[in-house]
This record gives C-alpha cells, structure tokens and sequence, in this order.
C-alpha cells in the first residue's frame, strides 16, 4: 500500500504533493538534471579506467564506402572516381597517425597537413582533398551526414576530382573504440595541365558502409536511451497531470502543463533526430 | 483547453519558436555548432515566453519562473550532451 502511495505521490496530482505529481516539482527537475550531468561524467571518466567498454566499432567496407561515393557523382552528372590503391594507402596511414597520436582532426597535433600523406606515398597531386568520418552505424547514414555538409559535399561531388582512396581504421581513440574511415580525394599532377600544383584540402566526411556493426557500449546510444526515458516519463506525468488538474479545476501556481509538453516534445524529437557519427 | 482557446496567439508564438528549433536542427545537422545556438536560443525562448505569458496572466510567480527554468535547463543539458556525443 505505501509503495502504491508513494508511486502515485510521484506521478499523480493529490493532496500528499500539493496537486502536483512530485516528479514535476522544481526540486525533482533539478535533482534530475544532476543526475543526469552525473551520469554524463560517468560516460566521459569510465574510459580512463576501463578501457575497451565504450565505443562503437563497425565493420566498414572500402569498397562500398567508393561505390556510394560513386552512386552520389552518378546522380549529379559526374564521372565516377577510380579507385588509387597509393591513395588508400595514404588515407589508411592517416587513419592509422591518428589513432597513434590519438587525435581527431585534418591536421595533426605536430603539425602534419592532410597533404602530407599524399606526398608521403608518392601521389603528386594537383588537386587533394579529404574527408573524415567516424562513429557511423551505418552507411546511409554516414553518407547523409556527408551530403548534409556542404563543405563536405563539395569535396564529394567534385569535377576536379579523379581518384579516390579509402582508409579504414578501427582502434581506441582516447579510451573509446571507435571505427575511422578516412576519405582521400586526388587529381594527379601527370592528369592535368602542368600549372603550379594547389592543394585544396576541405574537412570531408565520408560515407561508411557498415556490413556488420560490434556494438560496444556506445556513449551516444546510452546518452541517448536515457534522455528517451527521462522526456518520455516527464511527458507521461505530464499528460496526467495536465488531464487530471482540467478535470479537478484545481486552482494551483504552476507553469503552463501544456506548454512544457510542447517544449519537451521538441526536445523528444530532436533526441530522435540527432544521430551518432561524426565528421569533419 | 478553455485556457489554450483564449490564449491562442500565445501558443502560435510558442509552437512556431519549437517547430523552428526542430527545423534548424534538420537543416543544419552538420553544424555542431550551430546546433548548440539553436538549442541555447529556443531554450531561452522558452522561458522568456513562459514570464511574457504569466505576466499577462498575472500569476508570474518566482516559482513559476524556476520551474520553466528547471525544464529548459534539463531539455538542454540533454541536447548538448548529445550533441557533444555525435
């Protein structure tokens, strides 16, 4: 009986919570939001103790990630890139740099341009571009990341450019396993008229075609599942208590039940909407 | 409802600032960034909506001002934990 009364003291408007289900008081909103910062420093620490927990690996085709890229060309009126086995080394030894130095970005933390791995390999190019992706579950969803950014896009559905190679890494990044496809883009000096060589190097992500995803913990996913519970119970209560105080016409000070529905179903959908996956 | 019929124009100022932010963050999906804006500013919205609607009303009190507070603070922090997450 006491638990049934300390449910409904929780979730239903009475006397006991001042004809407010407790959950919605303002000590319970916050006392969540605590928890919940808690619980995302949790996430944020437990990598430094317990490797090999948090992460997301995917196993990612080469091949299908230049088939998309092409599919993508095809659709804008563009040759399809041939695929450079020089350039996948190189974007493969940049994949591999980054796990080693354990950084995300187009430049490394020593100062080491993108570019560098093209020459490293003995691609001259005239033109070079790049894009990175990491984290995808899939590789729909990595390619409409990539068509999502224009600058990424750009590198995507580029004329200028003629071949492409694919680096696929998988590893521990700063205590998360994580999958990383790195994206090189190139036009060979020898392709092109001999004018002064640019290097037009752009933050690219590219599209990762997941053939069969290992699932670790993902810190987004269980982020993401939290926050799912938390909005959907919230606007449970809510619904009660909107139903139950117009039925009663209890007179209260409150805020608008309404109004918080609608705001925490925006944050419901935009929960739903963001998916894992980075690129830059 | 009786309440939502009379405030009408209220709610079309609240629902349009909401279905703006859900807008942006399609739209903009690639920019971390500018999702964290559009978060903090819809947010913001929100609770200068919730004292601009009591005040009419005339029953803006300082706990009502906490408790739109207090959801736009737990809406965003689960924003941004996500987005920090992608």
């Amino acid at each position: 009986m006491k638990f049934i009364q300390k449910i409904a003291h929780l979730f239903i408007p009475r006397e006991s919570n001042n004809q407010k289900a407790k959950l919605l008081h303002n000590s319970s909103l916050t006392l969540i939001t605590f928890v919940f910062i808690l619980y995302q420093l949790l996430i944020s620490f437990v990598p430094r103790f317990a490797p090999k927990i948090l992460g997301f690996a995917a196993n990612i085709s080469p091949d299908e990630v230049v088939a998309l890229t092409n599919n993508k060309r095809s659709e804008a009126g563009l040759l399809p890139l041939s695929l450079n086995s020089t350039l996948s080394q190189a974007a493969q030894a940049k994949g591999a740099d980054m796990l080693n130095k354990g950084y995300w970005a187009h430049v490394a933390p020593d100062g080491t341009q993108p570019w560098a791995f093209f020459t490293n390999f003995g691609y001259k190019y005239k033109y070079a571009g790049e894009n990175l992706a990491r984290d995808f579950s899939s590789a729909s969803s990595a390619v409409e990341a990539w068509m999502n950014s224009p600058s990424h896009k750009e590198n995507l559905l580029s004329s200028k450019y003629k071949e492409i190679g694919i680096g696929v890494v998988e590893g521990n990044l700063v205590g998360v396993d994580t999958t990383i496809i790195v994206q090189f883009f190139g036009t060979k000096y020898a392709d092109t008229f001999p004018i002064a060589p640019i290097a037009e190097v752009k933050a690219a992500n590219q599209p990762p075609s997941v053939e069969e995803t290992k699932t670790l913990v993902s810190p987004f996913n269980m982020t993401r599942f939290v926050s799912l519970v938390i909005v959907g119970l919230l606007l449970f209560v809510l619904i009660i208590d909107g139903v139950l105080v117009t039925k009663r016409k209890t007179a209260r000070i409150s805020g608008r039940t309404f109004a918080h529905i609608a705001f925490l179903g925006m944050i419901l959908a935009i929960v739903l909407i963001l998916k894992a996956g980075k690129i830059i | 409802m009786k309440h939502i019929a009379k405030h009408l124009p209220h709610y079309f100022v609240l629902f349009g600032l909401l279905l703006a932010g859900i807008l942006a963050f399609v739209l903009f999906s690639y920019d971390r960034i500018f999702q964290m804006v559009v978060a903090v500013a819809v947010a913001v919205s929100y609770v200068i909506w919730g004292l601009v609607h009591h005040y009419i009303h005339r029953d803006l009190y300082f706990s009502v001002v906490l408790e739109y507070l207090a959801v736009a603070v737990l809406g965003l922090v689960m924003v941004f934990s996500l987005i920090l997450r992608t």
